[in-house]
């Protein structure tokens, strides 16, 4: 484990070279060394090759039904962004989900320390045994991605199935995509599909400039919304198939 | 449509603990600079009034979030309810979250509250008797708590980058600026009511500039609440101007209060013209004389009633418009 992560970053400075290459490999091999004392911490994350999405909202149903998610909820869900008109058009799915932050500000706000971010894999939780459903959280997450479930009244939201993922199993979102658009993984993991993923594609995060840094990456994403519709003045219509017809 | 997920609860609670936490201000203030009977007893009755109504408005105020709590809605949708007291999970434990130390210091300040107006509870209480060191020693503490409370309310909704439009340090000034002047209209208001209407009257007519007190503290009242009202104005000015300077989604999120916006008539018509500048301009005519020229302070209780009356209206409207216009706007992109 240790030697193979040496060589991958020999590997890589010979690839690259160039002084700001080798300032990076020598700049990645100091923490890979102080990692080899202790065991090296998961950190999983999402890739969502938006290519390969086809819209058909099976990873949504998964979802509802793997979860129990209550009617009018979502943990995971897919928006529509259609642009242009006939014939220079272009149609793309964004499937959402909770973004499992590294700066996460609903844990930053959380009054009882009910939502936190496990120090094992980087995943963020709700214990619904602790949260009184004070909607802090519901407030200050950038991406809409929490609600109040009606049957706990406690915060809810995407776990990344810890349930499956501590099994070895992927999420159920992963595991139905049809057309394999989400890949998850350990981003920690340099062999893993989804650290590879992020390493070779152009990936963005959505909502950068809120500085919560998100461990879902997308690849080809339409970043088109209402403003840009109002600035070029084309036809931009977004669906996103919520209760809450606006995204926030 | 967004969710508006803090609704009248959370509009209600602001509202009236920021009365409440503005009055036990205003009320330790005054007992400390003037209450302790230098001014014939009128800043005492002043003292009086506010701290009997703090702790009534700050309980009052924080039962009304405990209906906006999810555990609350579901105890009672569901019969668990040993859900009823979710809430107890604040006081567990303390972390950094504005809303776990505000929950302290508004606990920290109901208690200090009804303490102190344990001590104002006799009929005859008066300064010098045997409660006035511990009268005086809350009324200590009553200031900061006070000032905690109003100032981390506005903390709490400006600590999300998600929500541009509350995200500003000015908005935690506007609020305290905003329990403090309410604060003094409901101290002005339960004056105006309350005051026997003779004695009222009568030191009214005798009230000069250097014998301001001996009306019951009215004009303390009116110039204090003038200056906390300009201040409220700059305030809002400010809150408006820098996120109308400033790119992108605080420019976008005030849009919904500029004109033209969705609440830029509940803003401009209830919060700036009933709440401030209808208030500011009928107290100028009654304290510039008494400022400037010396002349006795005399202002007629319906007055001292409506304009008291306005800026508590205008606190709501503040709370209103600003939960509810934070709550439809968000951040810009994707």
């Amino acid at each position: 484990m240790e030697s193979q992560a040496s060589d991958i970053s020999r590997r890589d400075l010979i690839r690259k070279g160039g002084a700001g290459a080798a300032a990076l490999a020598v700049a990645a091999a100091v923490p890979a060394a102080a990692e080899a004392a202790m065991p090296r911490q998961v950190h999983y994350g999402m890739v969502i090759d938006t290519r390969k999405c086809i819209g058909c909202h099976a990873c949504t149903v998964a979802c509802k039904s793997e979860n129990d998610v209550p009617l009018g909820a979502h943990r995971s869900w897919v928006e529509y962004v259609e642009k242009g008109e006939f014939p220079d058009v272009r149609r793309s799915f964004l499937p959402r989900l909770c973004n499992q932050c590294s700066e996460p500000q609903c844990v930053s706000v959380c009054p009882t320390g009910a939502t936190y971010k496990r120090k094992e894999d980087g995943i963020v939780v709700v214990d619904a045994d602790v949260c009184i459903g004070c909607k802090y959280c519901l407030q200050a997450c950038p991406y809409d991605a929490r609600f109040i479930n009606p049957r706990t009244g406690t915060a809810d939201k995407c776990d990344f199935c810890l349930h499956r993922v501590s099994k070895g199993l992927v999420p159920s979102c992963v595991n139905t995509c049809q057309g394999g658009a989400r890949i998850f993984g350990d981003l920690n993991d340099p062999d893993s599909e989804v650290a590879k993923m992020v390493r070779t594609h152009a990936v963005t995060v959505l909502r950068q400039a809120m500085g919560t840094k998100p461990n879902v990456y997308y690849i080809d994403a339409d970043h088109t919304d209402e403003r840009d519709a109002e600035r070029t003045g084309q036809y931009v219509r977004i669906d996103t198939f919520r209760p809450n017809a606006e995204r926030r | 449509m967004q969710a508006v997920n803090w609704g009248f609860p959370v509009i209600g609670y602001l509202f009236l603990a920021g009365i409440g936490a503005g009055a036990l201000t205003v009320s330790s203030s005054v007992l400390l600079r003037g209450g302790g009977g230098g001014f014939a007893g009128g800043h005492f009755r002043l003292a009086r009034y506010g701290a009997l109504m703090a702790p009534v408005l700050l309980i009052v105020g924080t039962s009304l979030i405990v209906f906006e709590l999810g555990t609350f809605e579901a105890a009672v949708a569901h019969g668990e309810w040993t859900k009823l007291f979710r809430w107890i999970n604040l006081f567990l434990t303390i972390n950094l979250s504005p809303m776990s130390i505000g929950s302290w210091a508004l606990a920290l300040c109901i208690l200090a509250s009804l303490a102190y107006a344990y001590t104002f509870v006799r009929r005859d209480a008066r300064p010098g008797d045997q409660q006035d060191a511990l009268r005086r020693g809350l009324a200590w503490i009553g200031v900061p708590l006070g000032i905690a409370v109003g100032v981390y309310t506005g903390v709490l909704l400006g600590a999300m980058p998600a929500r541009p439009l509350w995200n500003t340090p000015m908005l935690a000034l506007l609020f305290l600026l905003s329990a403090l002047s309410t604060g003094v209209a409901a101290i002005l208001l339960a004056k105006a009511i309350f005051e026997r209407h003779g004695a009222g009257r009568g030191a009214a007519a005798a009230e000069g500039h250097g014998s301001a007190a001996k009306s019951g503290g009215g004009y303390l009242l009116a110039a204090s609440d003038l200056l906390l009202i300009g201040f409220e104005i700059l305030a809002i000015f400010l809150f408006i101007m820098f996120a109308h300077l400033t790119i992108g989604a605080p420019a976008e999120a005030m849009k919904v209060l500029l004109p033209g916006g969705q609440l830029a008539g509940m803003f401009w018509f209830g919060v700036v013209a009933i709440g401030l500048v209808l208030p500011v301009l009928v107290e100028l005519k009654y304290v510039v004389p008494t400022l400037l020229h010396r002349k006795a302070y005399a202002i007629p209780r319906g007055v001292e009633i409506g304009v008291a009356a306005l800026i508590l209206v205008g606190g709501f409207m503040l709370r209103y418009v600003v939960v509810i216009a934070g709550q439809i706007t968000g951040p810009t992109g994707i």
